[in-house]
């Protein structure tokens, strides 16, 4: 089995690891980082709770090996807030409901900001659309589509 | 959020934010598997098998035991008792049998995941396959292989009442009146078999238990719970331990539907660590493991005969369950029960039988999943009385409002209705998507219908679950409120918060609610189960907040030399409306307040406590099911849906929910209305497309690639949610639940609009585009559908 | 993607079940092509080729693949870049994503057919890591782009142990997982000829769901004016999930080249592309009903793309 010597930047700052070559990214955030608040939902890319920037754009990062991100920029959940400020659209999440349980809720926001970095402006089709492979069992959807509208018209 | 000044409750009645909220958009909120414990932490696997039912000839361990890595193999014979919430009906390993496919055969435990995994296969298991009962039918006749042979002998409560010798674990009976009579007199009587899949709950959060036992043999036990203290409980019992000997550590609670209500996996966790003193022991349960061997909704055969007079009165109604169970029942028994008890939906029925049968099967154990029976039997009850309407020539909500319970109405039971506001959930529901009145369908190969389902469900538990809180004051008069019912997503923290606030007349924002969920300082709660937070830990903690208020209020009126009827707490300040004192609550709830000229103190740390257990609920009749009082109360509602139908695909677009319930009181509307959605698309998902596809007792469909559940495109519709508050007697500020009852009456409310968009009647959930298309197509060839 | 399951397992003696995490293997990312072909002719069948992940790591977790090494080719030259030239065509890198495929201007100015069945595969973030040329590679009869890279007349660049050859689309899928690549051989890059003037085209995909299911049956239709056609069109139809492989339907493209177009021929082709499918009975839906589905959606597909067609012309 081969290990790899990756350096890479995680919520903004510069890391390096030695990795074996199976562990994916889910993994190495959970249980190497300690970066928790990213979840496994399913380990196959359907329920989107694992869901990091990787280089910018969000991945299912239980279907990313750890190794591919030698060179990369990670940013997960936890470096969506910044100073103790929150973003936008974690405040939006807030004020409109836009979480019951909370499992669903880093990969929601993390696909959410994503879409808002590639479209400042979305329809709430393009909300839908954006967020369609983020389960979410508790909600119903509505109150987290609202919020990233709400996001976007502030700016978020 | 709306805070109005004016509102006397508050923060009761307002729409405040979650008091979790912050935890969880930041992804700090800790779930099970986000705990750390170390490099030292082992972890199982599970070997399951592969066979519905089958006897275990032989195990050998030995080439397990041998790989480099593993710690310890347990088997059926490191758990001789047995376990079960009503009937203690399995091992927590199998040992003789294996009654599904997936049942726990061997547990390995191991340095790592993956070498566990490994380690597994080499576990080697001789099965003898037996003849597998993979239809309840087939399981009540009197020549079907037999599930348990010792359900005789089986440990079992006295309302819960399994036939020795059969395959039958529960049957609950209804003998009201003289339905055999009352046929005769009905001029309309429709009769017809309804049929729900397996689900499953999908919490997006999948099970993970960790457990640890020390040199005392105490276990500790992390875990994803909607119940820690029943799971303490029951898990001691299995083990012969005393229940101060298991603590059981819940924090968050990604999703739990019912599924992480009584013991499933957790318990397996703690037998491998039984076999490894001093180590953390992980399971964590893949998903597709998550689809069929924690607990799943039950399946059910209903068959119903339903009859009126021609002025609309439903004169009576007939009705036997055949609940496809699974392996154990750790629940069914008492959803068997509940439904049996609630068999003619929110109807006052003069006539009624009904019999509920639970009966085993080779198929995953069914469990609580919210509505707890109620969505399963209202897809019958809410279509036959469609179907009945339309037999009579009456319009559907005009029948409904004919025939539902109100206040005061005989049930079921012969119970008398309590204080009810059904009436005008179906007004306001059917009202807000415009009932009656014909809409035209967006395309040419469209058909719109509009279609409703009313609805009641009551908490079934035993008759004397309890709740118990405690409210204790910080030195800055902040407050912590202490309980054992859990935060799974429903708010439970966030209403515990505003009652708290409110009875102490502090800010909401100074109230803190205590997690993880520890069995070992949190006061006890029987489960976070059956929509009973609000009402029951809600009463819990208005008396304990109202404990700690009377102390305050106590010493403030000694200090004051003032009668305690003039003072009032109010946004954390003591005052006197007599002499017009007032004092922070941050001076004296901890250090309390010193005496004239340094005589002394007087006071101390302030903590209330308080509990709640119904003490009024009684038994039924074993014959006849009839009793005084059967439940603390019934929460009712009514959905109302707008749909099309595309009859080049059959898929189904609905384009607006309407669903008003009555929750008694509000403490947080926001919250209500957000259960209220939830409930709706869950409930539509469930509709639409869940049901587990099950071959000779294996699941097929056991990953979301094929167990497709609603995503936020398939919500295109408007969800209109309603609030109706007829107060609850017993209630806090006359709260009662509502976290279930808003996916009760979904499936038959979209079957019954595309019945009146197409003239389909779907009597076998899911209602799929396939389904439908196929219906159509007969339908166009004139044949019957 | 799983491939379509036939329901009546029958029960084997262990229970088999998707592991929680990925099987040991090596993984390496070399940087020359003829590298990756040294390799595959080394290791066989125990080497896989990795680009997005979402196909191989699926299948490596469910334990349908077991690789030794795994060989990351996404780094290699040439295989994330993307050009057009209006004499030319389009260029497709095999492992340009399918977010960056959807998005490129020349995709959603000439191709928006590619565009559309690109964006129903799965959610946003699946697609920033799977790309087109997995999705071909992988062979699956449901993938969702390959209609469109049969009725756009794709070519398949593959490098090999003979250097580059071309494989046209429609001989790219021999069965259910596989193609015509050949030991040592891997797809660099797919070529879409410049569409034919005036053309339309529709893709659509029933899913179970809304939600980026896989398909119960997908269509893709595309229509041209051509004078030479006795009935001023031509048109090019391809389906998937309802047959082996993706597959095209040579007998409703004939049908509309010989007689004028009416109403009654659309449904003849619908009926003749309902003929050619030869689906299963699987999780996502019976045969008869996929049949259905063929011929319905095909004719809706056709509606739309002749529409269009008309209102052009
Ligand atoms: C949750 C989920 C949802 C999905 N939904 C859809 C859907 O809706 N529609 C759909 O069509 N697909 C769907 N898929 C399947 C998958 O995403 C696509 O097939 C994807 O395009 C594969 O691309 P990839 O880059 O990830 O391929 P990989 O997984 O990297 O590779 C796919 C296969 O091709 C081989 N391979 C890789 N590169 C090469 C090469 N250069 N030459 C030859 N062989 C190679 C690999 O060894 C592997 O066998 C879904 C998958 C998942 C996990
Ligand atoms: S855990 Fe990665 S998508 Fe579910
Ligand atoms: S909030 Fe529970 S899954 Fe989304």
């Amino acid at each position: 089995m081969t290990t790899h010597h990756i350096t890479f930047t995680i919520n903004g700052a510069q890391e390096e690891a030695l990795v074996t070559s199976h562990i994916t990214l889910l993994a190495f955030l959970r249980e190497r980082l300690g970066l928790t608040g990213t979840k496994n939902g399913c380990a196959t890319g359907e329920c989107g709770a694992c869901t990091v920037l990787l280089d910018g754009e969000p991945v299912n990062a239980c279907l990313v090996l750890a190794a591919e991100i030698d060179g990369a920029d990670v940013i997960t959940i936890e470096g969506l807030a910044h100073d103790g400020e929150l973003e936008p659209l974690q405040q939006a999440f807030i004020d409109h409901t836009g979480t019951q349980c909370g499992f669903c809720t880093p990969g929601i926001l993390i696909s959410a900001r994503a879409l808002l970095n590639r479209n400042p402006d979305p329809t709430e089709d393009d909300i839908k659309d954006a967020l369609r492979g983020n389960l979410c069992r508790c909600t119903g959807y509505q109150r987290i589509i609202n919020a990233v509208q709400d996001a976007a018209k502030a700016g978020g | 959020m709306s805070t109005t000044t004016t509102n006397p409750t508050r923060p009761v009645g307002d729409s405040v934010k979650r008091i979790d909220a912050l935890e969880k958009v930041t992804g700090e909120a800790l779930f099970a598997d986000d705990l750390q414990f170390g490099p030292g932490l082992l972890f199982g696997r599970i070997v399951r098998s592969p066979h519905p039912h089958a006897l275990i000839k032989h195990i050998d361990t030995s080439r397990a035991l041998a790989m480099p890595g593993v710690k310890a193999v347990v088997t059926g014979a490191d758990t001789p008792k047995q376990i079960g919430l009503y009937l203690k009906d399995r091992h927590i390993f199998c040992r003789e049998r294996t009654r599904y496919v997936g049942d726990p055969v061997a547990g390995v435990v191991a340095t790592s995941e993956e070498i566990a995994e490994a380690a597994c296969k080499l576990v080697e298991v001789e099965y003898e396959v037996l003849e597998p009962v993979l239809d309840p039918l087939r399981g009540m006749a009197p020549d079907a292989p037999l599930i348990h042979p010792d359900l005789g002998n089986y440990e079992v409560p006295n309302f819960i009442f399994p036939k020795a010798g059969t395959n039958i674990s529960n049957h609950f009976k209804i003998r009201k009146g003289d339905p055999d009579a009352a046929w005769a007199l009905c001029d309309a009587i429709v009769e017809d078999e309804f049929r729900v899949p397996h689900v499953q709950h999908v919490p997006i959060e999948p099970h993970v238990a960790v457990a640890k036992m020390d040199q005392r043999g105490e276990i500790t036990l992390w875990t994803s719970s909607q119940s820690p203290f029943a799971q303490r409980n029951l898990i001691a019992e299995a083990l012969g331990l005393s229940q101060s000997s298991v603590r059981v550590i819940a924090p968050f609670v990604g999703g739990g539907f019912g599924c992480k209500a009584g013991v499933t996996m957790e318990a397996l966790a703690v037998v491998m660590a039984q076999k490894v003193p001093g180590y953390a022991v992980k399971l964590r349960l893949t998903r597709e493991e998550e689809f069929f061997t924690t607990f799943v909704r039950q399946g059910l055969i209903a068959r119903t005969k339903i009859g009126a007079t021609a002025d609309g009165k439903i004169q009576a109604m007939q009705t036997e369950y055949f609940w496809d169970a699974g392996a154990y029942t750790e629940y069914g028994v008492n959803i068997t029960r509940a439904s049996g008890y609630s068999s003619t939906g929110p109807y006052e029925i003069p006539n009624v039988r009904a019999d509920s049968y639970c009966v085993y099967t080779n198929h995953p154990v069914g469990g609580a999943f919210r509505g707890f029976g109620m969505p399963e039997i209202h897809w019958g009850i809410e279509q036959i009385v469609d179907m009945l309407a339309e037999a009579i020539g009456m319009d559907k909500a005009e029948f409904r409002l004919k025939n539902c319970i109100r206040t005061g109405s005989i049930i079921a039971t012969g119970s008398t209705m309590h204080p009810v506001g059904l009436v005008e959930c179906i007004k306001q529901a059917t009202a807000a998507i415009h009932w009656g009145t014909e809409e035209r369908a967006s395309a040419p190969h469209k058909r719109r219908g509009k279609g409703l389902a009313i609805m009641w469900k009551a908490p079934a538990m035993p008759p004397n679950a309890g709740s118990s809180a405690s409210v204790r004051f910080n030195e800055d008069a902040t407050v912590t409120v202490s309980v054992g019912g859990q935060e799974i997503g429903q708010g439970a923290f966030t209403v515990a918060a505003q009652m708290a606030a409110a009875a102490l007349g502090v800010p909401y924002e100074w109230v803190r609610v205590e997690g993880p969920i520890d069995t070992q300082y949190n006061p006890y709660e029987w489960q976070t189960v059956a929509s009973r937070l609000t009402w029951s830990m809600g009463n819990a903690v208005m008396a304990a907040a109202k404990d700690a208020r009377r102390q305050v209020l106590d010493l403030a009126a000694e200090h004051w030399g003032e009668d305690v009827d003039h003072l009032d707490i109010k946004d954390g300040m003591v005052i006197s409306y007599r002499s017009e004192e007032a004092m922070p609550l941050k001076k004296m709830v901890v250090y309390g307040l010193p005496k004239p000229a340094g005589q002394g103190w007087r006071g101390g740390p302030i903590i209330g406590h308080g509990s709640f257990m119904p003490s009024y609920v009684t038994g039924l009749d074993p014959e006849t099911g009839q009793g005084p009082r059967s439940v603390v109360h019934y929460t009712t509602g009514c959905q109302a849906v707008d749909l099309e139908v595309d009859t080049i695909t059959g898929q189904v677009t609905i384009l607006r929910i309407a669903a008003a319930f009555d929750v008694g009181k509000a403490i947080n509307p926001d919250q209500v209305r957000a259960q209220i959605e939830g409930g709706a698309v869950q409930g539509a998902s469930t509709a639409l497309f869940e049901g587990f596809q099950l071959k000779n007792g294996k699941l097929a469909n056991h990953s979301f690639v094929d167990y497709r559940i609603a995503t936020s495109v398939d919500v295109p519709f408007e969800i209109i949610p309603i609030i109706i508050e007829v107060p609850q007697d017993d209630g806090p500020w006359g709260a009662r639940g509502i976290g279930e009852h808003s996916m009760v009456p979904t499936a038959p409310a979209i079957a019954n609009a595309v019945a009146d968009a197409i003239g389909v009647r779907v009597l076998e959930l899911p209602i799929t585009a396939e389904k439908l298309y196929l219906a159509l197509e007969a339908q166009a060839d004139g044949m019957p559908v | 993607m799983p491939a379509p399951t036939d329901v009546n397992i029958p029960a084997p003696s262990t229970l088999a079940m998707p592991s929680p995490g990925l099987p040991p293997f090596d993984y390496l990312c070399p940087d020359d092509p003829d590298e990756v072909v040294a390799l595959l002719l080394q290791h066989g069948r125990s080497a896989r080729l990795l680009m997005g992940g979402t196909d191989l790591f699926v299948q490596m977790r469910d334990g349908a693949l077991a690789p030794r090494v795994v060989i990351d080719v996404k780094r290699l030259p040439g295989m994330r870049e993307l050009s057009f030239d209006p004499a030319d065509g389009l260029h497709v890198g095999a492992a340009v994503n399918m977010n960056a495929l959807a998005a490129a201007p020349a995709v959603q100015q000439f191709y928006p057919l590619l565009a559309q069945a690109v964006a129903s595969v799965a959610s946003y973030q699946l697609r920033t890591r799977a790309t087109m040329g997995g999705n071909l590679c992988n062979g699956s009869p449901a993938a969702d782009t390959a209609p469109a890279a049969l009725v756009l007349d794709a070519q398949c660049v593959v490098w090999g142990p003979d250097g580059e050859r071309t494989i046209p689309a429609n001989n790219f899928f021999l069965g259910v997982r596989k193609t015509a690549l050949q030991p040592g051989e891997f797809l660099t890059r797919m070529e879409f000829p410049v569409p034919p003037t005036g053309y339309a085209g529709r893709y659509i995909k029933l899913g179970r769901n809304a939600g980026g299911d896989l398909a119960i049956v997908g269509v893709a239709v595309l229509g041209y004016p051509e004078t030479s056609a006795a009935s001023g069109y031509r048109f090019r139809f391809a389906l998937a999930s309802v047959a082996p492989t993706p597959i095209r339907v040579p007998e409703a493209e004939a049908l509309l080249a010989e007689q004028p177009i009416t109403s009654g021929l659309l449904s003849q082709a619908a009926l003749a592309a309902e003929d050619a499918a030869t689906p299963i009975n699987d999780l996502r839906g019976s045969a008869r009903y996929r049949k259905a589905m063929v011929r319905n959606l095909t004719r809706r597909a056709l509606d739309d793309v002749w529409n269009q067609l008309q209102a052009e012309g």
